[in-house]
């Protein structure tokens, strides 16, 4: 996006090199094939620091050495980077470098893909004289309980240091102590815990940080790396699997700058063991009965065929869009049914409006906005590798973050304006947003889109200001909006329940407004599902088919619950979803599975979805997947094989393409790429694309010329509802222990964290998150146990006050394993109460939400 | 001559053969048998000299102190660790490709090797070994040398594949060595 730089020449080592003006002097040499070596430098971790002075370089006309990573290039510069002067001084580097460092390469993981070792080899003096005692440190030691430090090996090149500072902002590591006796460690020895924590073991020059799960598992030369892509958030982080003995040992990033930066959380990075665990289903079961392909399959048909247009098809969010479409194609083609869905459900028409090619903003976008809207969504849950991104934007430029959210965020900190509106009540406040942007600009009274203008805000000091969700938020929030250079970054949820469509009008409004069909502006939509975006666009979305092409509208997520409750809905197939664990009402839908005729689940591991399943099919996992994902920014992405699947599992493509095929519908594809040519050939916006266009790095569809082709959305504002602001919606905060409920979906609450063994122990145990003036309000201390209540379902939690939580608002984590809040979803209010004299405080067992209110 | 040999246009390119004696006589007996006899003499010195041919295989052949015969691994004399700490810097070495390392952490209570780890697969599949002994020069423990045993047939190729324990193990038979300079 940035104005291409100017190119001037300078001389290096005699070699004439082209360079971008304003280059690091090691990157312009790597033009001309020189390698200046490097340990500190790091441009993922922002701007050189010069630090460990390998990069030394002589430049004519300055008489001291330079460091090579820290100078920008200018034209007509002459570089020597072999003289005899600039050898002596790396080869002193390289001593000192070794003066402390224990060299026990046979035992290091790092070994074989160390740059210590390639640059001693390269660069160094080949022989020490040094002679006395090295510095020794207790080793190895865990810094965490997924990394472990070595601090005999660590060369102090802060690497580790300035992530944990700049880049996940989470300021945990630090350098301790002075001189030969510092050591990178944590306050206090605490753990290191953070999402993205996993980072440093790929940041360490050295072998001083090393990953427990790969810890010893192979060597550099024992292994095969082989690119895909991560499914388990919308981040769709391209990896590499790194693949010894047809196991996946290793996950780390294949730094994709339009995609993750080069970072992956640690969900990602060691959530692959599953992959490999015993634990799979591995053969088609019929009534938990091992029957073998063709029988299942006979099976599912002779079920689906009494069921014809009485099915329903749920996709989950991790099937591939060639799953997606297969699936949608059997409901609609083979059976006659309109009621497809994905666990992530919006309506269609303000989708599809938001989806429209113009408005769509690129993830990379985002480094160049002069202002953010961050809209329910707290990132770091939601698509982590996001929050890093708009953290760097905040970090390095101008940009203004404005977010307005119904929980706190991890974002919090680094906003402008920060609007909190109740659980559930985004429309409110995006309809206020889109009144404000919309007003006429000649008003006097109106605040002017220049930051200056909104008081408490100035542009020296990052003085967060908190404003409530109402029309007030909404003119603070309009104020740091610039017109034309607003990225909005949405959770696809303001677009569910009651509210629901009324928000994601307004959200098109509020693009509108701020033109966000300009260059360097946009919108993201963050799905709950890690392919939400692709699923709908190959037609997994009840009402529009392939590309948004007008379908029968069929019964939505919450209406094939309930016929399947009444009988109204004969069979339900599964790809890849839980409804029990992922959907609202989760006790609801396991009843509704075990009262519907037939579920057909396609699966990876047995859970309470798959209990309930009469005919269970295996699955792939993702890194034996071939097919393609659609990045929530529109950007198609590769899967790609890379392990053999266990057992007797066959691709999901396949399975659905036999499943078709038994219920007379050929689909004629055989492969995963027939069926992404099917895809290319129904969804006009994808028309002609291959997987060879997609490659390694993928291809953003709204860049290529088929985006035109995009069908317009449909008018919809005539018909638009207002969002009910007087639904008898109780009064927040109101006497009694009612609270406001929201839900919202933690990083770690998902599968993938109960079945990795390195990450068991982040799965969050169920709590209430309470602002403390309602806590001292029902008596209720941080850790408390409770029963939190709601229209006769009760889920346990422990309480956790908040500081930035709104008074009346009560938080829970949807997707645990066990006391999901998903049983309370529904319930506009709670109550709580509880059920455990907290330790420390005995005698306040009472009934204690009768005390008098005291906010 | 041109009038022998009328196609000849010039007598220079005429050459004159000499014939040889005619077969016959001693001289003749002499050329057809000189040289086998001279044959037979060696052969007949050699009938007294005694064999020089073994019994194998209950007699062997000595090798050199530095035959590379089939592998062993070593322990450390005084505590009995492995040497081998599963670096698998012999993996990388072998031109054939047949060493299979997967290491494993130490348990610093029951250790295996001296190091922070150790070898809990190490594969040989000698089927595929050429003896060349980079994996010997590799090692930077000397966990790994070549040994002198060199009697490897077996009925099965599978059989062939050492295991760790199989390549720590004493062998139970003592390969004779040729002192320096026999
Ligand atoms: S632990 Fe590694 S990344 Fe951190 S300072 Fe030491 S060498 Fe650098
Ligand atoms: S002797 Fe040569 S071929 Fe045999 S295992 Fe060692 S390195 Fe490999
Ligand atoms: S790389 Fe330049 S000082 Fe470290």
């Amino acid at each position: 996006m940035s104005a291409e730089k100017p190119q001037i020449t300078l001389v290096i080592d005699g070699i004439e090199v082209e360079a971008e003006e304003g280059a690091m002097l090691v990157d312009a040499a790597k033009g001309g094939d020189i390698e200046i070596p490097v340990f500190c430098y790091e441009p993922k971790l922002g701007g050189p620091v010069g630090a460990c002075r390998m990069c030394l370089v002589e430049i004519e006309g300055i008489p001291k050495l330079q460091t090579g990573c820290s100078t920008a290039v200018r034209d007509g510069m002459v570089v020597y980077t072999r003289t005899d002067r600039v050898i002596e001084s790396q080869n002193a580097i390289v001593e000192f470098l070794l003066v402390n460092h224990p060299l026990d390469c046979p035992v290091c993981d790092k070994g074989g893909e160390c740059p210590l070792q390639d640059i001693s080899m390269g660069w160094g003096p080949g022989r020490s004289r040094f002679s006395e005692p090295k510095r020794h440190f207790q080793k190895p030691v865990a810094l965490s309980p997924l990394v472990r430090i070595d601090r005999e090996r660590c060369i102090m090149c802060y690497r580790c240091v300035r992530f944990s500072q700049d880049v996940a902002e989470d300021e945990q590591l630090q350098l301790l102590e002075r001189g030969a006796q510092s050591f990178v460690g944590t306050f206090d020895e605490r753990p290191y815990i953070a999402p993205f924590a996993g980072n440093i073991i790929d940041l360490c020059p050295v072998g001083a940080l090393t990953s427990e799960a790969y810890r010893f598992r192979a060597r550099p030369w024992d292994i095969e790396d082989s690119g895909s892509i991560c499914t388990l958030c919308p981040s769709q982080c391209n990896v590499m699997f790194t693949v010894r003995d047809e196991r996946v040992q290793r996950v780390f990033p294949r730094d994709n700058d339009d995609v993750d930066n080069g970072w992956l959380c640690d969900k990602g990075r060691f959530g692959f063991q599953m992959i490999a665990s015993g634990e799979r289903i591995t053969e088609p079961t019929v009534s938990g009965a091992k029957v073998g392909w063709e029988a299942a399959l006979d099976a599912a048909a002779e079920r689906l065929r009494a069921a014809g247009e009485r099915t329903a098809v749920i996709v989950g969010g991790q099937a591939s869009n060639e799953e997606g479409y297969l699936a949608q194609r059997i409901a609609r083609r083979a059976l006659g049914s309109p009621h497809v869905g994905a666990v992530d459900e919006l309506s269609p028409a303000p989708l599809h409006a938001l989806s429209a090619p113009e408005l769509g903003a690129a993830v990379a976008d985002i480094d160049h906005a002069d202002s953010i809207l961050v809209v329910g969504v707290d990132p770091l849950h939601a698509m982590p590798v996001l929050d890093l991104r708009l953290r760097k934007a905040v970090r390095h430029g101008d940009t203004r973050l404005v977010v307005a959210s119904d929980r706190p965020t991890a974002l919090d900190g680094g906003a402008e304006v920060t609007a909190r509106y109740e659980p559930g009540e985004a429309a409110e406040l995006l309809e206020a947003l889109e009144r404000q942007l919309t007003r006429p600009p000649a008003n006097p009274g109106t605040p002017g889109r220049e930051a200056e203008d909104v008081p408490g805000i100035g542009s020296a000091g990052r003085e967060a200001e908190e404003v409530p969700g109402g029309d007030s938020g909404a003119e603070s929030i309009a104020g740091e909006l610039r017109p034309g250079a607003t990225v909005i970054v949405y959770g696809e949820r303001v677009g569910r329940g009651t509210g629901g469509e009324a928000a994601l009008h307004a959200l098109a409004g509020c693009a509108r407004a701020l033109r966000c069909d300009a260059d360097r502006a946009g919108l993201i939509g963050v799905p709950d599902g890690a392919n939400g975006r692709g699923l709908r666009e190959v037609g997994c979305l009840s009402g529009a088919g392939p590309g948004f092409e007008e379908a029968a509208a069929g019964r939505d997520l919450a209406e094939i619950r309930d016929g399947l409750r009444a009988g109204d809905v004969d069979a339900l197939i599964l790809v890849q979803a839980d409804p029990v664990r992922d959907l609202p009402d989760g006790p609801a839908w396991a009843q509704a599975l075990r009262q519907a005729r037939a579920v057909i689940a396609i699966s990876c591991f047995e859970d309470a979805s798959t209990a309930a399943a009469d005919i269970v099919l295996p699955a792939e996992m993702y890194a034996e997947k071939e097919g393609t994902l659609t990045h929530p920014d529109g950007r198609l992405q590769r899967l790609r094989p890379s392990v053999p699947r266990p057992g007797d599992v066959r691709p999901v493509w396949q399975a659905l393409t036999e499943l078709s095929a038994r219920l007379d519908h050929e689909t004629g594809i055989d492969s995963a790429s027939e069926a992404l040519e099917a895809i290319a050939a129904e969804v006009p916006f994808y028309a002609g694309v291959t997987a060879d266009e997609i490659g390694g790095r993928g291809v953003r569809w709204q860049e290529r010329q088929a985006a035109a082709a995009c069908p317009p959305a449909a008018e919809a504002r005539g018909e638009r509802r207002a969002a009910a602001a007087d639904s008898g919606r109780p009064e927040n905060g109101s006497g009694g222990g009612a609270l406001r409920l929201g839900t919202y979906r933690d990083l770690w609450a998902a599968e993938a964290t109960e079945r990795n063994p390195a990450i068991r122990f982040l799965a969050p145990a169920q709590r209430v998150e309470l602002a403390p003036a309602d806590g001292a309000r029902l008596g209720l201390g941080d850790g408390d146990q409770v029963e939190v209540r709601s229209n006769g379902t009760s889920v346990r939690a422990r309480v956790a006050l908040h500081e930035r939580i709104r008074p009346g608002a009560a938080f829970m984590i949807e997707g645990t394993a066990t006391e999901n809040a998903n049983a309370l979803a529904g319930a506009e209010t709670v109550e709580i109460e509880r059920i455990a004299p907290a330790p420390g405080a005995p005698g306040r067992s009472d009934r204690s939400d009768a005390e008098p209110a005291g906010s | 001559m041109s009038q022998e040999f009328p196609y000849l246009k010039d007598a220079e390119d005429v050459v004159a053969v000499q014939r040889g004696p005619e077969p016959g006589g001693v001289a003749g007996a002499y050329r057809a048998f000189g040289e086998t006899l001279r044959g037979l003499k060696t052969t007949m010195a050699q009938v007294f000299a005694g064999p020089i041919t073994i019994q194998y295989p209950e007699e062997k052949t000595p090798v050199y102190p530095r035959f590379r015969g089939r592998h062993k691994l070593h322990r450390f004399e005084d505590t009995g660790l492995e040497k081998c700490v599963g670096c698998s810097l012999c993996a990388a070495a072998c031109p054939a490709d047949c060493i299979r390392v997967v290491a494993a952490e130490n348990d610093p209570v029951d250790r295996v090797s001296a190091g922070e780890r150790y070898a809990a697969v190490y594969e040989i599949n000698l089927a595929r070994c050429i003896f060349c002994g980079y994996c010997e020069v590799a090692c930077p423990f000397d966990a790994i040398t070549m040994g002198h045993e060199y009697e490897m047939a077996d009925y099965n190729r599978g059989d062939l594949i050492f295991t760790k324990e199989m390549l720590l193990a004493e062998s139970l038979e003592q390969t004779p060595l040729r002192r320096e300079g026999e």
